[in-house]
């Protein structure tokens, strides 16, 4: 007697539907890959720069002073050891069991105040550092608001690193500039700009990219950009900072 | 079949991250309101010679009154003290202007010899200190508004791509002779000029596309028929011979067929005629009476006042006749339609109270606005750019023209004198 196999050819009709949910399976995972990913950031200390005209966070925030005034004022100090901080008993090592003639219980008791004591011992440093933490924080706080000449920033930072969002900073210089020369003529201007900022600080591009066919707003559009150009600092990282605004008059028209 | 669909679908799947939109690096600048331009002008100098108020103070004045109205502008009054006067670039200070306000700078000069006068005239934008429009310009004394006028208008092209109708002309229907003549003036009522002097009743101007020609309804040969005038050579031409009214003739883009109302068979009903007579089409049939033909900027549409429903009431058909419908359905007495050149809206009279206002809407009837309120107002037309109405008004007391923007904002009178006048229309640039 043989034993015959039927192997089972799987049509188009059963492939299409397996190879539809894996695609969409896969489709779903980078969708959900790109919306939760997994890594996590490290929080950042958040700056808003304000769109009214008030003072701004240099976005080269973080520029340090002299090393040594900085280190001091912005890192925290580090905990000093008690004198009266209880050293941790040092491991023990296997003895070998002598014989006693104390009896066992007594011991036991020893061993438990002496753990009690340890444990009170190390709240009151927890607590006592947790503290200090505090005051270091507060005091830091503190002398930020106070500001002073020295540039707010990150601390300790490079100057490297922006402590704001550099474009969030031009949007808000653009927005301040363009709200003294808006002008339009047409239903619902709206005009794409790319701009090029080289590390002075200045407009060395301004490039339209989508027109608006309104002569008027555009012109507007480019005095905003010669008004708000005396005001930009040059981009973090000594690099040229390229980026695209959207300008269109506040309420007209779809978003 | 049904493989290959499938093939293309599942090659759809495949490639849609690349059809999906990519997340582009923009954010949006948003402000609110709508500013006008902060406009200086500065006193006109002599360039050369000795100086000459009066061509100064005309220059200025035709300055003010082109840039007040144009409407990107709020003309700056206050007068800049300057110690470098000159015209050009690097002979006077921007910080001047600047301090003072302004967003855009005219600056002008003017030469004089014999009859023969030049005018310079440059547009400055204030806070990126560039150029914007420069013109010289050579005439006799008398051109002298209208060099200036032309100059409006290179300002309107430079700060807005579409040129103004500040050297357009208006011809209207006055009683200053006593009779009803047709005369024709600059649009600010400067230079009036009287076109018809045949003593009658003389009605219903328009302009041919090119401005060259002009026909009206007169009442000289006793009866109301519609005649042809060529501006510049003074001929003029009987264009109906029917008995009964031809009245509101409208000349069509095209500037060869002219739409009217002729009551030749009876009622007043729309035809179109062929610029020398002859008949092309007879467009409505109906019992009702249908004056006031408008057609559309390209020609494929007609509007019309129709009282086919009891009362006049605005409508649009093809150019053909055919797909009537109606245009007005808000206020019980529309009449007098005039499209834009735009294509955009259509402007018109009702009658509100005891008198007239004119109201704009769009073709297909929506966004019905009103654009006047005070006095009564009648026979809106538009300029040849879209941007202004001239209309009559009779707020205060005789009936005068005067002209406004498209929103109706900016309402002046420009008509002069003590006579009544009345049907304002517009020519092209000329």
């Amino acid at each position: 007697m043989t034993l015959t196999f039927t192997r089972r050819e799987w049509g188009l009709g059963t492939l299409i539907p397996v190879s539809l949910l894996f695609h969409i399976a896969f489709y779903a995972f980078c969708w959900w890959l790109h919306f939760f990913p997994t890594i996590h950031l490290p929080d950042a200390p958040v700056y808003y720069v304000d769109v009214v005209s008030l003072p701004v966070a240099s976005p080269q925030a973080g520029t340090p002073g002299p090393p040594a005034q900085s280190a001091k004022e912005a890192t925290p100090p580090k905990p000093r050891p008690q004198a009266s901080e209880m050293k941790l008993p040092a491991p023990r090592s296997a003895a070998r069991p002598q014989p006693s003639a104390k009896p066992p219980v007594s011991g036991a008791k020893e061993s438990e105040q002496a753990a009690r004591e340890f444990e009170e011992r190390l709240s009151r440093i927890e607590k006592a550092n947790e503290a200090r933490h505090e005051a270091a924080a507060l005091a830091a706080l503190r002398s930020r608001a106070a500001g002073g000449t020295k540039p707010v920033g990150m601390p300790g930072g490079t100057g490297k690193e922006a402590g704001s969002d550099y474009a969030s900073y031009i949007r808000s210089r653009l927005v301040d500039a363009f709200k003294t020369t808006i002008a339009y003529q047409s239903k619902d201007p709206r005009v794409i700009v790319t701009l090029n900022i080289d590390r002075t600080g200045r407009v060395t591009r301004s490039r339209v990219e989508r027109s608006s066919g309104d002569r008027l707003f555009e012109e507007s559009v480019k005095r905003a950009i010669a008004k708000a150009e005396k005001e930009f600092r040059p981009p973090p990282g000594g690099g040229v900072f390229e980026y695209g605004f959207i300008f269109s008059p506040q309420g007209v028209g779809k978003q | 079949m049904n493989r290959f669909f499938l093939s293309i679908f599942f090659l759809g799947i495949l490639l849609l991250p690349a059809w999906l939109p990519a997340q582009e690096k923009y954010l949006e600048v948003t402000a609110p309101g709508n500013r006008q331009l902060q406009l200086s002008i500065a006193a006109p100098v002599a360039l050369g010679g000795g100086a000459q108020a009066d061509i100064a103070n005309e220059m200025r004045d035709v300055f003010q009154f082109d840039m007040a109205l144009a409407g990107p502008f709020a003309v700056l009054q206050s007068p800049v003290a300057e110690t470098r006067s000159g015209i050009r670039s690097g002979e006077f200070d921007f910080a001047v202007w600047r301090a003072a306000g302004a967003d855009m700078l005219i600056k002008s000069g003017y030469t004089v010899s014999g009859q023969s006068v030049t005018i310079e005239c440059r547009l400055y934008d204030v806070l990126t200190q560039k150029e914007l429009a420069a013109k010289r310009y050579n005439g006799g004394r008398r051109d002298l508004r209208r060099m200036v006028h032309t100059f409006s208008d290179d300002v309107m092209a430079a700060v807005t791509g579409i040129r103004g109708p500040f050297t357009s002309k208006i011809a209207f229907v006055t009683t200053k002779s006593g009779n009803k003549e047709i005369s024709l003036m600059d649009y600010d009522g400067h230079n009036v000029l009287r076109l018809t002097r045949n003593g009658s009743i003389n009605l219903y101007p328009d302009f041919s596309p090119n401005g060259r020609e002009l026909i009206f309804t007169s009442y000289k040969k006793r009866n109301p028929d519609l005649y042809r005038r060529e501006l510049f050579s003074g001929t003029e031409a009987r264009v109906t011979t029917y008995r009964g009214t031809n009245i509101s003739g409208a000349y069509a883009p095209d500037g060869n067929r002219i739409a009217l109302s002729m009551s030749k068979d009876g009622n007043a009903e729309i035809y179109i005629l062929h610029k020398d007579g002859k008949q092309v089409a007879r467009l409505t049939h109906t019992d009702a009476i249908e004056v006031s033909p408008a057609w559309s900027p390209d020609g494929t549409r007609i509007a019309f006042v129709s009282d086919r429903l009891g009362k006049p009431q605005l409508f649009i058909m093809d150019a053909d006749g055919k797909n009537v419908r109606r245009l007005t359905t808000a206020g019980s007495y529309n009449v007098n339609p005039r499209w834009s050149p735009r294509g955009d809206r259509i402007a018109y009279c009702r009658q509100v109270g005891g008198g007239f206002q004119i109201f704009s809407l769009n073709p297909d009837g929506s966004d019905d606005t009103q654009l006047t309120s005070d006095g009564s107002n009648e026979h809106p037309r538009w300029s040849p750019d879209g941007r202004f109405i001239t209309f009559s008004s009779k707020r205060g007391g005789r009936e005068a023209i005067y002209v406004m923007r498209a929103d109706g904002s900016g309402q002046v009178k420009v008509s002069r004198g003590n006579a009544s006048d009345s049907q304002p229309v517009w020519s092209p640039r000329w």
